[in-house]
């Protein structure tokens, strides 16, 4: 199974529905985007990610130096 | 006054009371019913709370648009479900001078939401039923969500805990993403953790008391206290609070339905988003913090409550307008008496409309600038708008009476260039910058000319007994 958002393969199971296996719910591990297996996924093209849209993300809030010991 | 609810549950049966909630009891799908009910909810006349008994796969229910609506808004403040929203906002005003009414810490035995406890294989779905919110939505989010953090260099100092409402993407089991801009209150706590690389101990509480998930969302000073604001609110009673069970300078709301605890990990940042946002459209993906879950606490059978976003209005716009509007009034006030009403309803005050009287010639834009400077105006606040003390700023078509007769453009609209702006705002560029409009609507007064003085119209003799006559027959008519 592939990322429906980024194409990477490096996706799992989450978690089973509590009850009635009525669901699965599955994540990728490279761009953290999550859907139900019951879910008709239709990711539109601008939120699309692959390695360069991740490279360039802002970083928010910007991660502060370290104070000095 | 009718009673003000100190918990979710309270004010659910409220709702359902005044006819104000809808009970779903046949079972549905997360997707697309919960939040195509929320969107649906927003359409229609009365904008009920919709409550959902039985959600395929899940053991708890949920309800949404439980601020949603006017009616829903002025039963949280325990005034009559038909008030005016000025009506509203003279009371919010009100309570607001209560300020401050201290929490009451209750004992753990006595708080709702240390229920029941779980601290071994964590998993937020077992509890909550989690759905998609809008469909480009980068996962399953808490859209309503009280989060409680304290200040690393000051944790003792109960003004400093900080609640506010942020978006929350749930990443996997115990583990979730939260939106921190550099403005948010939380964003100066998390910049002491980082510092010392250390992590910042979180709580995040769902399904509260409306008027402490109200508070949370509402812009006050960093060293003023939520709570102690929300019990002014609630008309001088004291919110009930209890320690958090993983850090002892955290203090959750007791009533609350589910307490999540753990701790923002340091310096980490993670791909999060898309994300519908309040402006309308949906803000894209963007690199920002985790949250380490390591403990729950909860009622027994747990409400989740979470809110629909859309193009407005949806619920989330009654969660961030008269509590715009009354800390910028009160702000404005304290040095400028003679503002009137601030009308901050539109797009958590990207958009403002302040009624003031003018002491002099240029006062109105003044009046302007003093809004674009308080700690939420100066981010937020885009378009200004200033009319005169007898124009209701809550009346737009008052208020585009105003406008198209005291504005000349050419003095009276100002653009300033290269200002802070409000990120999730679609035309700031860069994001976070952008340029702010005064629109200055008031009458001229001296020493700028007003060459073309007018005499106002005044409504004839008798029209309050003409009033009452016409009220009377449309009576009849129904």
């Amino acid at each position: 199974m592939k990322c429906p958002r980024c194409d990477s393969e490096n996706v799992r199971v989450m978690t089973k529905a509590p009850v009635e296996e009525a669901w699965e719910i599955y994540v990728c591990d490279k761009c953290c985007y999550s859907w139900r297996s019951t879910e008709k996924i239709r990711i539109h093209e601008k939120f699309k990610l692959d390695d360069e849209k991740i490279g360039a993300m802002q970083v928010i809030p910007p991660v502060p130096p370290l104070n000095e010991k | 006054m009718g009673k003000i609810c100190t918990s979710l549950r309270d004010f659910l049966e409220v709702l359902e009371q005044e006819g104000q909630l809808v009970r779903i009891k046949e079972e549905v799908d997360p997707e697309p019913d919960i939040g195509a009910a929320g969107r649906a909810a927003a359409n229609s006349q009365e904008k009920p709370a919709v409550f959902f008994e039985k959600v395929r796969g899940y053991t708890n229910p949920v309800v949404t648009n439980v601020h949603g609506s006017w009616k829903n808004h002025a039963l949280m403040l325990g005034m009559d479900k038909n008030a005016s929203v000025k009506e509203q906002f003279l009371e919010l005003n009100r309570r607001w001078d209560k300020y401050p009414v201290e929490p009451r810490i209750v004992a753990r035995e006595d708080a709702p939401c240390k229920e029941n406890t779980i601290t071994e294989n964590i998993n937020v779905f077992d509890l909550l039923a989690l759905y998609r919110i809008n469909e480009q939505d980068g996962g399953f989010f808490f859209s309503k969500a009280s989060v409680i953090t304290g200040d690393p260099e000051s944790p003792d100092d109960l003004n400093k805990l900080n609640v506010g409402t942020y978006r929350i993407q749930v990443k996997d089991k115990d583990r979730l993403g939260i939106q921190a801009l550099a403005f948010h209150d939380i964003a100066i706590q998390l910049e002491k953790a980082e510092r010392e690389n250390k992590p910042l101990p979180i709580a995040i509480a769902l399904g509260n008391a409306p008027l402490v998930t109200f508070m949370a969302s509402t812009p006050i000073a960093y060293d003023q206290s939520e709570y102690a604001f929300a019990g002014a609110l609630q008309n001088g009673e004291p919110v009930e609070i209890v320690k958090a069970d993983t850090c002892d300078h955290l203090y959750v709301p007791a009533s609350s339905e589910v307490i999540l605890e753990g701790y923002i990990l340091p310096r980490v940042r993670t791909v999060e988003g898309p994300f519908g946002e309040f402006p309308g459209s949906y803000s894209g993906c963007r690199k920002q913090c985790e949250i380490q879950i390591t403990r729950i606490t909860h009622r027994t059978n747990p409400i989740f409550e979470n809110l629909y976003l859309g193009i407005p209005w949806t619920e989330i716009d009654y969660l961030m307008a008269l509590n715009t509007s009354v800390p910028l009034y009160k702000q404005l006030k304290e040095s400028m008496p003679e503002v009137v009403a601030v009308n901050a309803m539109y797009t958590h005050g990207i958009g403002v409309i302040i009624s003031t009287k003018c002491r002099y010639g240029g006062y109105g834009k003044g009046v302007a600038f003093r809004l674009l400077s308080t700690p939420h105006g100066m981010p937020y606040s885009k378009v200004v708008i200033v009319v005169d003390e007898y124009v209701d700023p809550f009346n737009l078509e008052q208020v585009m009476w105003a406008i198209t007769t005291r504005v000349r453009p050419d003095k009276d609209v100002t653009v300033i260039p290269n200002c802070p702006g409000m990120p999730l705002d679609p035309s700031s560029y860069p994001a976070g910058m952008h340029s702010k409009l005064i629109i200055d609507a008031t009458t001229p007064v001296a020493p700028e000319p007003n060459p073309r003085e007018v005499e106002l119209l005044e409504p004839p003799e008798d029209t309050e007994k003409w009033e009452e006559i016409i009220r009377q027959h449309l009576e009849q008519l129904k």
